[in-house]
C-alpha cells in the first residue's frame, strides 16, 4: 500500500485528532516545553497538566522517584490555577494547530464544575478530561473515582456545564473492577474514557527507612504498568465502550509503536505518551511519525481497523 | 546579581536532543571519569548550564529500536531493557558541562561523571566510538562579577563539574580567579596533581601542585575533610580563612556548587559579609525540561504572602542568587 492509502485520522467524542497520538496530562506540562523540541501540530491532540480552581504549589519535594521500568510520582496537583491558565497558557497554546484537552481535577463537585463550566466556555479548548484518579492527594482526585455512585453524581454534575468540550472521564486503575466505574462514568454522560492513570505504589530507601517520595506514596507509570494498563483497556472496551460507542485514549507505559499497536487492538481508539516524554522528549513525534509504516505492513487503512481486533485462536 | 534566564540570552543554543559521539574517556581520581563529547559546530552555552543524558543504553542502539517496525525475525521489539528494568537506570541525569572546548568548528563538551549509581555507571563506562543521548544545553548560567570584585569560586565533590568551566570562561576573560575545592580525601578529588599535593593544617595555601586550574593561572587552594591535602576541614572554612586572610581587602564575589550542607553554609558567609553569591543547585530531576514539576525549590518571593514561591531547579535554576534560595527548606 501506498502512504495515501493509511489515513491516520481518528475521533474521540467530537474531537477530529489526525492521528492518534496524544501527549499525557503531567507529562507534557502546558505544551509549550514539548514545543521547544517539535511542532506539536504534529500531534492528534495535546492533554495539558491538571488544572484546578485556585493554583497550587503542590508537595515538597522529592515529588518524583524512578524505579525498575518506571517512575513513582507525587507532585501533588501543582498548577497555576484556572485564571492564569486561561490568561497565560491557553492563548499561548494557539499557536499550534493541535486539539488541546485541559485535564481538570477538583476538591469538590463544585470546584470540578466551576472549572468544567469556564473552560467550555473558553476558545481554544476541544475537551476536558476530568481527573477522578489522581492517588496523590487527600481531597478529591482519586476519591471520585473508585466509587461509581460518586463517579456518576460528578460526571453527571460537570455534564450539565459541558456542552461544546468533549468530555473525558480519566479512569484509576486503583480499582477492583475498572468496568464498573467506567459504566458509571459513561451512563452519566462521559463522551470518552481515558486509562490508566498511575497505580499507587511506594518506594523505601532501605537503609534510611525514609519514604523515597514527600509524600509517602506515589502514582506508578512508564513500562512498568503497561500489561496493566493493556489488559484494563480491553476490559472496559469490552464491558462497556465497544457497545456504547464510546472512544477509549488508552495510555501506561507507551513507547515505541509496538506499543501504540498493542493499545488500539486491546480496545483503544486512540493514545497518550506519558513518562515516555521524560526520556525522550520528542516520543510523541517518533510515534506519530512511525505509526504509519506500522499500520502499512498490517495492511490496514486506518488505525480504527485495529481497534479492539485480537486474535484469540 | 540574579542569575540570567538562558532562554532570555542569545550565547546560548535553544535546548534539542542530540547524540554525541564520544571521544574522550579519562578517569579522574577514584571515582571519577572526565567523557569529551563531539558537539555540533553552533552549540553555544555557558557555565552553569547542563546536559540531560540518557542513562540506559548507547544512544545508536536504543534509535535502532525506537520508533522502528521490527521484522518478525528480530523477535521481541529490543526495548533496550527497559521492560525488564534490571538495575539499569531508566530515565536522564542531569550534568552540568563542565567546559566547552572549541577549536575552530570543532566544540567538545567535557563533562565530569562521579560514577555512583546504575546511571553514572553506566555513563561512566561509555568508550571511544559510542554515543551519548541527550537533551541541552538547558537552564540558566552564571554571570561574570561586577570589575572590582574578585571572583572567588567554592566547591565540593562531584560540585567541580561547573565550577570548572566557569574559571575558564572568566580567566578567558581575563579575569583573575580564587578557586577553592574540597572533598573528602585527596583520592576523591577528580584533579590530576603533577605531584601529591602537601596537607597544610589549618593554614591555607595556594597548592604548588599543577593541576587543570593551575594551567589557567588560576589560584587553587585545596581542603580536605581528613587533612590528607590542602586545608584540613568544610572547604566553607578555607573560605573564611581566605576571606579573612589572603582574600581581605579586595571585595568577592561569591560562586558555589556542592552538597547542599555546603552551599547554606556559603549563603551564609555571603550573607554575613554582604557579598554578591550565585550557586548551581544539584536536584533530581525527571525531565529537565520544566514538564514533570518535580526539581523544586523554595526560593524569596517578596510578591507571594507566605514569602516563598516554589521554583523549578531544572528551569529556574540550576544556577540561582544564593540569597534568594529557603537553604532550611532546599
Amino acid at each position: 500500500m501506498s502512504d495515501a492509502q493509511v489515513d491516520l485520522a481518528v475521533t474521540v467524542g467530537k474531537i477530529r485528532m489526525r492521528n492518534p497520538i496524544a501527549t499525557a496530562s503531567g507529562c507534557s506540562g502546558y505544551g509549550e516545553e514539548l514545543a521547544a523540541f517539535y511542532d506539536l501540530g504534529l500531534l492528534g491532540a495535546i492533554v495539558t497538566k491538571s488544572i484546578t480552581l485556585e493554583p497550587r504549589d503542590g508537595h515538597p519535594p522529592p515529588r518524583l522517584v524512578e524505579t525498575r521500568a518506571g517512575m513513582l510520582n507525587a507532585i501533588g496537583l501543582a498548577n497555576v490555577g484556572l485564571e492564569a491558565f486561561l490568561a497565560e497558557k491557553l492563548p499561548a497554546l494557539a499557536r499550534y494547530d493541535v486539539p488541546v484537552i485541559v485535564n481538570v481535577a477538583g476538591a469538590t463537585r463544585d470546584e470540578y464544575v466551576r472549572v468544567a463550566r469556564a473552560l467550555d466556555a473558553a476558545e481554544g479548548v476541544a475537551g476536558i478530561e476530568l481527573n477522578v484518579s489522581c492517588p496523590n492527594v487527600k481531597e478529591g482526585g482519586i476519591e471520585f473515582g473508585v466509587d461509581p455512585k460518586t463517579l456518576g453524581g460528578l460526571v453527571e454534575a460537570v455534564r450539565r456545564e459541558v456542552a461544546r468540550a468533549t468530555l473525558i472521564v480519566k479512569l484509576s486503575p486503583n480499582v477492583t473492577d475498572i468496568a464498573v466505574v467506567a459504566r458509571a462514568a459513561v451512563d452519566a454522560g462521559a463522551d470518552a474514557l481515558s486509562l490508566i492513570n498511575t497505580l499507587r505504589g511506594m518506594a523505601i530507601d532501605p537503609w534510611t527507612g525514609r519514604p523515597r517520595l514527600s509524600n509517602v506514596t506515589g502514582g506508578l507509570s512508564g513500562p512498568a504498568i503497561k500489561p496493566v494498563a493493556l489488559w484494563m483497556v480491553r476490559r472496559v472496551w469490552q464491558e462497556v465502550a465497544s457497545e456504547r460507542g464510546v472512544a477509549i485514549l488508552g495510555l501506561g507505559g507507551i513507547q515505541f509503536v509496538e506499543d501504540v499497536i498493542e493499545f488500539l487492538r486491546a480496545g483503544a481508539t486512540a493514545v497518550a505518551v506519558g513518562t515516555a516524554n521524560f526520556v525522550n522528549p520528542e516520543t510523541g513525534r517518533t510515534l506519530a511519525e512511525g505509526l504509519g509504516e506500522a499500520l502499512r505492513r498490517l495492511g490496514c487503512a486506518s488505525p480504527l481497523d485495529l481497534v479492539g481486533r485480537l486474535e484469540v485462536t | 546579581m540574579a542569575a540570567r534566564r538562558a532562554t532570555a540570552d542569545t550565547d546560548v543554543s535553544r535546548a534539542r536532543r542530540l547524540e554525541l559521539p564520544v571521544v574522550g574517556h579519562r578517569p579522574a581520581g577514584r571515582d571519577f571519569v572526565w567523557l569529551v563529547l563531539d558537539a555540533p559546530p553552533d552549540w553555544r552555552s555557558l557555565p552553569g548550564q547542563f546536559v540531560n543524558i540518557l542513562c540506559e543504553s548507547d544512544a545508536r542502539e536504543a534509535r535502532a529500536s525506537e520508533g522502528r517496525v521490527l521484522d518478525e525475525a528480530d523477535g521481541w521489539p529490543e526495548t533496550t531493557g527497559l521492560e525488564l528494568g534490571g538495575r539499569r537506570a531508566f530515565g536522564r541525569r542531569p550534568y552540568s558541562i563542565a567546559r566547552v572546548e572549541r577549536r575552530g568548528r570543532q566544540v567538545r563538551l567535557h563533562l565530569l561523571v562521579q560514577v555512583k549509581g546504575p546511571g553514572s555507571r553506566f555513563l561512566g563506562s561509555r568508550p571511544v566510538g559510542s554515543a551519548v543521548d541527550l537533551v541541552g544545553p538547558l537552564g540558566t548560567h552564571f554571570t561574570a562579577p561586577a570589575e572590582d570584585r574578585l571572583p572567588v569560586l567554592v566547591s565540593g565533590g562531584c560540585g567541580l563539574a561547573p565550577i570548572f568551566g566557569l574559571a575558564e570562561w572568566l580567566a578567558e576573560a581575563g579575569r583573575r580567579v580564587v578557586n577553592l575545592f574540597g572533598a573528602a580525601t585527596l583520592e576523591a578529588m577528580p584533579l590530576g596533581f603533577s605531584d601529591r599535593p602537601r596537607p597544610t593544617g589549618e593554614r591555607l595555601e595556594e597548592t604548588a601542585s599543577a593541576n587543570e586550574f593551575a594551567f589557567r593561572g588560576v589560584a587553587t587552594f585545596l581542603a580536605t575533610d581528613d587533612g590528607s591535602a590542602g586545608f584540613r576541614g568544610p572547604v566553607t572554612a578555607a573560605l573564611e580563612t581566605f576571606l579573612d586572610g589572603a582574600g581581605r581587602g579586595e571585595p568577592a564575589a561569591l560562586y558555589g556548587c556542592g552538597p547542599k550542607a555546603m552551599l547554606k553554609r556559603l549563603a551564609e558567609i555571603a550573607a554575613e559579609r554582604g557579598l554578591a553569591c550565585e550557586i548551581s543547585l544539584e536536584r533530581h530531576m525527571g525531565c529537565g525540561i520544566g514538564v514533570c514539576l518535580s526539581c523544586v525549590a523554595k526560593r524569596r518571593d517578596p510578591g507571594d504572602p507566605r514569602g516563598w514561591t516554589y521554583r523549578l531547579t531544572c528551569r529556574d535554576g540550576p544556577v540561582m542568587d544564593a540569597h534568594e534560595i529557603l537553604w532550611d527548606d532546599a
